[in-house]
This record gives C-alpha cells, sequence and structure tokens, in this order.
C-alpha cells in the first residue's frame, strides 16, 4: 500500500528534499507558540501577585507608622497627665495660705523632687498674676504675669501647659499651671519642667538609621529635641498645612520639601494631642522605611524575569530537540516510503510482465506456425529461384530466431514475476558453489577466465532453496564473466566465509572486468536495468536474484570501480527466517527449470 | 503404424489451423474444434488417437475436459498445450493422465515427436488391454 501523501506533514519539493525553511518556520512557530502559552500567564500572574504583595507591604508599613506614632502620643500624653495631675494634687490638698509660705514650699517641692515630678521650680500665684511665694533657680517673685496669654487661659480653663520656651536664662522648658477656686479666691500653682524630661521619652528612640520621634507645636516648632537634623525651637522643615487631621501617615515627595525632584522622600506619622495641641511625629527617610518592601518587589520582578528568561531558554532547547526527532522522523519515514515505493514498483512491474507474457504466447505461437507453414510450402515447391530460396530461408530463419528470443523475454518476464514455491533443503554451500562453477567451466574458458575460489575449510551447511540459489550463481558468474567483454583474459573469484556475527555466510563474487560507473550502481538491481547492447541482456537478471536472496532471508549488495571490476557481497543466514520459512512451503521446483 | 488420428483442440482459430495444416503435411488426420465441449462430443462420435489439448480455454476449462476425457475414453493419449505461466498447471495435468506436455509456442518437431510417443503408448496399452493386463498401469493418477 503506497501511503498516501496527504498523511505526511511536510511537502516534498521537486527532488523530493525537505524545502530548507521549512524546518526553520516550524521551530519559530512552536517557540512562539510556547512562549504566548507559557510567558503571558506567567505575567499575569506574576504582575498580579507583585502589586498585591506591593500594596500589602506597603499598607503594612503605614500601619505600623501608625501604630508607633499613636503609642508614642500615648506616653507623651500619659507623661503630661500625670505632671498635671501632681500639680492638681498638690494644689487641691493644700490651702493657699500654707503654700503662700516659702517654708510650707519648699517642703513640698522637696519631697516633690524626692518623688520624682520632674519639676524644675514651683510657685504659687494670686488672681492678679503675681506670685504669693515661689521655689527655685529663677528669681520671678517680681514679676507680673496678669497680661500674659497663658494667665488668662489658666484663669479660664483650669489648667494650661505651654509651649517650649527659651526664658531668661535661655534653658528650654515649658509649664504646667493649675487653678484652684477655694473658697472665694482663686490661686494658680504653677510648676516648670525642663525640655529634657520630655525629649527624654524619645530622644533615644530609634527607627532604622533615619527614623525619629518628636513633638511639634501648631506651628512646626521642635518641642523636643530631633535626634538627627533640626534644633530644639527650631523649625521644622515640615509643611504644616499636610497634617491636618488628627492622625495620619504622609508620604512627602521632594517637591513637599521644596525641592525639584519630586519622588517620595520621607514617611511621616503624626498625631496630635489636644492639651496642649501638639504633633507627635514619627519620621523616616521614605527609602529606609520602605527598603524591606521595595526589596522584596524587586526580588519578585526579578524573579519574574528570570523565570521568563528560563521559560525562554528551556522553549528554545526544548524545541530545536523536538524538531530535530521530527526531522529524523521524517527522514525515516521518507526513506521508509522510498523502499515502499520501490517494492511498490517492482510488484506491479511483476504483474505487469506476468501478464504481457501470459498474453505474447499466443501471437509467438501463430507466427511460429506461419512460418513452419510457408517451410512446408517450400519443401513442397521444386524449382524455386535459388536467390529467392535462399532469402526466404534467411527470413524464415529469422523469424523463427526473432520468436526464440521473444520466448526467452517472457520467459525471464515470468521467471521475475513468479511468487515461486521454494524447495528448503540443507545446502553445502561451498560444494554448491564448486558444481556451480563447474557448470560455467566451458563458458569461462572460452572468454579467457579462470577461476578462483577461497572458501572457508568447514562451513556448516544452510537452510535454502538449491535450484533458486543455483539461479543466482549462475546469473552472477554469468554477468562477470560478460564483463570482461574486450579483454582477454580476467579472474572470477568466489569466496566464502561465516559472517562475522555467525548468523550466515558472506559470499563474495569478485571479477576483474569493466566495472560498474557510480551512477548506474543504485539502478543495477532495478528491473530491466541493464547495460548490455541491445538484445544482449534483459536487464531482469539481477532484479530476480535480488528476489531470491531477500526471499531466502538474506541481502545482496554491490560495490564496483570503473575499470577495475566488480564485487557483489551476498549475506545467507544458516537458518530462514520464521517469516520466510511460512512464506515458502510445498513441493514443486519452481520456475528455474527451464534455462 | 499407421498415422495416428489427431483431435486439435485450441480456441485460437489461426493457430489451430496453421497446426492442423502442418499436423496434416506430416500425414496425420486432423480435426479441429475450438472447445472443451466439443472435444468431449466429437470423441463420443469418432475414434481418435491422440488429443492435443490446450488448457487456457474459454467456457470449459482444459484440465475439466482432460478429466472427463480420461473417464470415458481412458486409452486416449492427450498431449496438453500450454503458455510458459502455466507449467504448474501443466504438471497437474500429467497427474491427471496427460501423456506430455509443449509449450507455446510450439515447434512443430517437438510436437511430432510426441504424437508418435503417444501413439506408440496408445497402441501398446491397447493390446495389453485386450489381455486384460496393465490397463490401470498408465492410468494410475486419474481421479476415479
Amino acid at each position: 500500500m503506497i501511503p498516501d501523501s496527504k498523511d505526511s506533514s511536510v511537502k516534498l519539493d521537486s527532488t523530493g528534499r525537505v524545502p530548507k525553511g521549512v524546518y526553520s518556520t516550524l521551530y519559530l512557530r512552536f517557540v512562539a507558540l510556547t512562549l504566548l502559552c507559557s510567558i503571558v500567564p506567567l505575567i499575569l500572574v506574576g504582575w498580579g501577585i507583585y502589586r498585591y504583595y506591593s500594596r500589602f507591604g506597603y499598607s503594612r508599613m503605614v500601619e505600623d507608622f501608625q501604630t508607633q506614632v499613636e503609642s508614642h502620643r500615648k506616653i507623651v500624653e500619659l507623661f503630661l497627665k500625670e505632671r498635671v495631675s501632681t500639680l492638681r494634687i498638690l494644689s487641691q490638698s493644700h490651702s493657699v495660705e500654707h503654700l503662700s509660705r516659702k517654708e510650707n514650699l519648699d517642703a513640698i517641692f522637696e519631697i516633690s523632687q524626692r518623688e520624682g515630678s520632674y519639676f524644675t521650680d514651683l510657685g504659687v500665684l494670686n488672681d492678679r498674676g503675681r506670685h504669693l511665694s515661689y521655689v527655685g533657680p529663677y528669681d520671678l517673685m517680681g514679676n507680673d504675669y496678669s497680661g500674659t496669654f497663658w494667665f488668662k487661659e489658666v484663669m479660664e480653663k483650669g489648667v494650661y501647659i505651654s509651649d517650649m520656651f527659651l526664658g531668661f536664662r535661655k534653658v528650654p522648658h515649658f509649664i504646667i499651671v493649675v487653678a484652684r477656686t477655694e473658697g472665694d479666691r482663686k490661686w494658680l500653682l504653677r510648676a516648670t519642667i525642663y525640655n529634657e524630661f520630655l525629649s527624654a521619652l524619645f530622644g533615644n528612640v530609634r527607627i532604622g538609621q533615619t527614623g525619629e520621634v518628636f513633638l511639634l507645636n501648631r506651628e512646626g516648632i521642635y518641642q523636643t529635641t530631633p535626634r538627627l537634623g533640626g534644633l530644639l525651637m527650631g523649625q521644622a522643615s515640615l509643611p504644616m498645612d499636610l497634617f491636618r487631621e488628627e492622625s495620619g501617615v504622609q508620604v512627602l515627595g521632594g517637591s513637599a520639601l521644596g525641592e525639584e525632584d519630586a519622588s517620595p522622600r520621607l514617611v511621616v506619622a503624626y498625631s496630635w494631642m489636644k492639651e496642649p495641641p501638639w504633633m507627635l511625629v514619627v519620621r523616616q527617610d521614605y527609602a529606609e522605611a520602605f527598603r524591606d518592601v521595595n526589596h522584596a518587589n524587586l526580588a519578585s520582578l526579578l524573579f519574574l524575569f528570570l523565570s521568563a528568561l528560563a521559560i525562554l531558554v528551556v522553549s528554545l532547547i526544548t524545541t530545536g530537540h523536538m524538531i530535530k526527532v521530527i526531522r529524523k522522523r521524517d527522514l525515516e519515514a521518507d526513506q521508509l516510503n522510498k523502499q515502499l515505493y520501490q517494492a511498490c514498483k517492482l510488484a506491479s512491474v511483476g504483474e505487469l510482465a506476468s501478464g504481457v507474457a501470459h498474453e505474447i504466447n499466443n501471437p509467438l505461437a501463430i507466427i511460429l506456425t506461419e512460418a513452419q507453414v510457408v517451410r512446408d510450402l517450400e519443401e513442397d515447391t521444386p524449382n524455386l529461384d535459388p536467390e529467392f530460396k535462399s532469402q526466404l530461408d534467411e527470413s524464415l530463419d529469422q523469424v523463427e530466431t526473432q520468436v526464440q528470443r521473444c520466448n526467452l523475454i517472457t520467459q525471464n518476464l515470468l521467471r521475475f514475476s513468479r511468487r515461486t514455491k521454494s524447495l528448503i533443503e540443507m545446502v553445502d554451500l561451498n560444494k554448491f558453489l564448486q558444481e556451480v562453477v563447474d557448470l560455467m567451466h566451458k563458458k569461462a574458458q572460452t572468454s579467457g577466465i579462470r577461476f578462483s575460489r577461497n572458501f572457508e575449510e568447514g562451513l556448516p551447511p544452510l537452510q535454502s532453496d538449491p535450484s533458486q540459489l543455483q539461479q543466482v550463481f549462475l546469473n552472477l558468474i554469468n554477468n562477470a564473466i560478460d564483463a570482461h567483454d574486450g579483454k582477454p583474459y580476467g579472474t572470477v573469484r568466489i569466496s566464502t566465509r561465516t559472517d562475522e556475527k555467525g548468523k550466515g555466510v558472506e559470499i563474495r563474487v569478485a571479477d576483474t572486468g569493466s566495472g560498474i560507473a557510480r551512477e548506474n550502481l543504485d539502478k543495477i538491481f532495478d528491473p530491466f536495468f541493464t547495460t548490455k547492447p541491445v538484445g544482449k541482456g534483459t536487464g531482469l537478471g539481477l532484479s530476480i536474484s535480488y528476489g531470491i536472496i531477500q526471499r531466502l532471508g538474506g541481502h545482496i549488495s554491490v560495490e564496483s570501480e570503473l575499470g577495475k571490476g566488480t564485487e557483489f557481497i551476498l549475506f545467507l543466514p544458516f537458518r530462514l527466517p520464521e517469516s520466510v520459512r511460512e512464506g515458502l512451503k510445498g513441493a514443486g521446483t519452481g520456475g528455474g527449470a527451464n534455462e | 503404424m499407421s498415422k495416428a488420428k489427431i483431435l486439435l483442440v485450441d480456441d485460437e482459430v489461426t493457430f489451430a489451423n496453421n497446426m492442423s495444416r502442418l499436423l496434416a503435411k506430416r500425414g496425420y488426420e486432423v480435426s479441429v474444434v475450438h472447445g472443451g465441449e466439443d472435444a468431449l462430443r466429437k470423441v463420443e462420435n469418432e475414434e481418435y488417437d491422440v488429443v492435443i489439448l490446450d488448457l487456457k480455454m474459454p467456457g470449459m476449462d482444459g484440465l475439466d475436459t482432460l478429466k472427463v476425457l480420461k473417464k470415458r475414453k481412458p486409452f486416449i493419449e492427450v498431449i496438453i498445450l500450454t503458455g510458459h505461466g502455466s507449467v504448474d498447471s501443466a504438471v497437474d495435468g500429467m497427474h491427471l493422465g496427460a501423456f506430455d506436455y509443449v509449450t507455446k509456442p510450439v515447434y512443430v518437431e517437438d510436437l511430432n515427436e510426441k504424437i508418435r510417443q503417444a501413439h506408440q503408448r496408445k497402441m501398446m496399452q491397447e493390446s495389453k488391454g485386450a489381455d486384460g493386463t496393465d490397463v490401470r498401469s498408465h492410468t494410475r493418477f486419474v481421479d476415479r
């Protein structure tokens, strides 16, 4: 069955080869497809994850800042609350007369110092803003505070906490004042607290390398000493109008800080206190704060990229390999196709040959009888013109000769196409070949050929059909002798030996004849191929021999060099393969009988 | 020995006519039919010594004709005509009791010789058959 050309995935060009570009196109297509199917999903998934975790990381950081700023605010509030509370207790638990006496105030002050009140001084003021008593490092007894903002505030609200200020001694501090209404009088208890105590609350808080905590007032003045850059009581370079909410986290770009570069520079978490209206700030460089998150993001992007790269490389390699496999398969299929085609060709030629031979026999027979009829007539006719008679005889001879020739051709044709039933015997090859050589002895002698034999001693017998084998070797030796046409002498060497694998016999028939041209070498076993002059050969001998050897489980090949000679190399197995034995059953000597 | 009376059975008209002419020239009395059934009818009506039978004929096949012929007229010797492709069937024919076979194209001298031999055997068989011995010997392969 000839395979359908639709089945092959690769179209062959006019020389029966695969056009060059086909495989590279296939390769590119496959690679593109693989990449599309793998990289696109990778990118989608990767991008999704990147975005999600990016946002996740970011919001976690923000939450973290939020928490920090809240907790620090609470610390400050607690601190202040305790101070106020202390003052309140003091003012509520002592009368103004008691505290107006300096020695009492001193005593109270000393106790409070001991108990860690953080007060630098204490002062009792009347409702006109003048000290009634004072204990502390300053000389405030003579001051009149009635006009100050804080006096008015505390008289109104009952408590006041000030911003930091430098005061007369240029030492940063703040005051807490509480008011008490005793009977019909209002009096104030005032204390000073050095800034250090407040700054110490978070002065040492380190957040990474660039993170710090500090307090700002409404105008953005540092109320605590900032750990990095900036001065206590100095102006913070933060745009206060950004911090309107009660609390929050802001990322400030360079533009917010008055720089040209708009990329994010600072993370500022803030939280406003009520009393006093201070803003607690946790500040860190954006780059540092989000360094880990950014690293993670970068890593995932890198991973994404590397994955894509790996996919690319792998798909290039595997596709390349696959194309190689496909190519090899195509080649093998091609080979098989060729063999199949050859076999089909032979089979159909065989059928054709057989048909022709049968049909031709009858006309040939008639031609022969016509010739014979004329011969009879010739015999019966006396007084024929001698020239006429001789021409007649010649022509009749020719007719008979040519009929005979046609006969030979049809014989060969039928032998070629016949599925012969072979007779299997054990054949002693050396003896057998000797007999064949003897058969050809006469012809060889006439042509000046001598035989040279190189038979392996003790060659075991092999399973084969002697009559078919005889046909083959007669054919080969005949050809060998004929190859010396024009040469006065030559040698035909026949050798036998066990083949390398020990499975059968290798037989070589070599001659010193004219050799076969390279371009004819692979046609030599084709039916009807002959290099002999017209009329000398049918071109069927070798193809019949090829068929016989194949059917007997062996193979035959040829090597030749123009001008030097030719060698046929045959292999025949000791034991016929099962398939061959099955196919060759039954008696009957097959077609070789009529030579 | 008188010359044999021959029945030539072949569907190729030209060939049969020519062959009949050639055989007549060599002294045989030749009748020609072109099919198996005609042949069987002919041998019923007339005495023949040798039948020359072509195997490949339309209608009744050569071998079938041979079988029936051998049954009805066991003493008639048959020479089979065959083309090269049918050597196997020629051998079958031999098994069925044919005397010999010739392949086409036929050489008259070959055929002549075979006819002579066939006729000779027929006469020997007939004489043997008369005293009852050996009739079976040459019909050994005939299907009964």
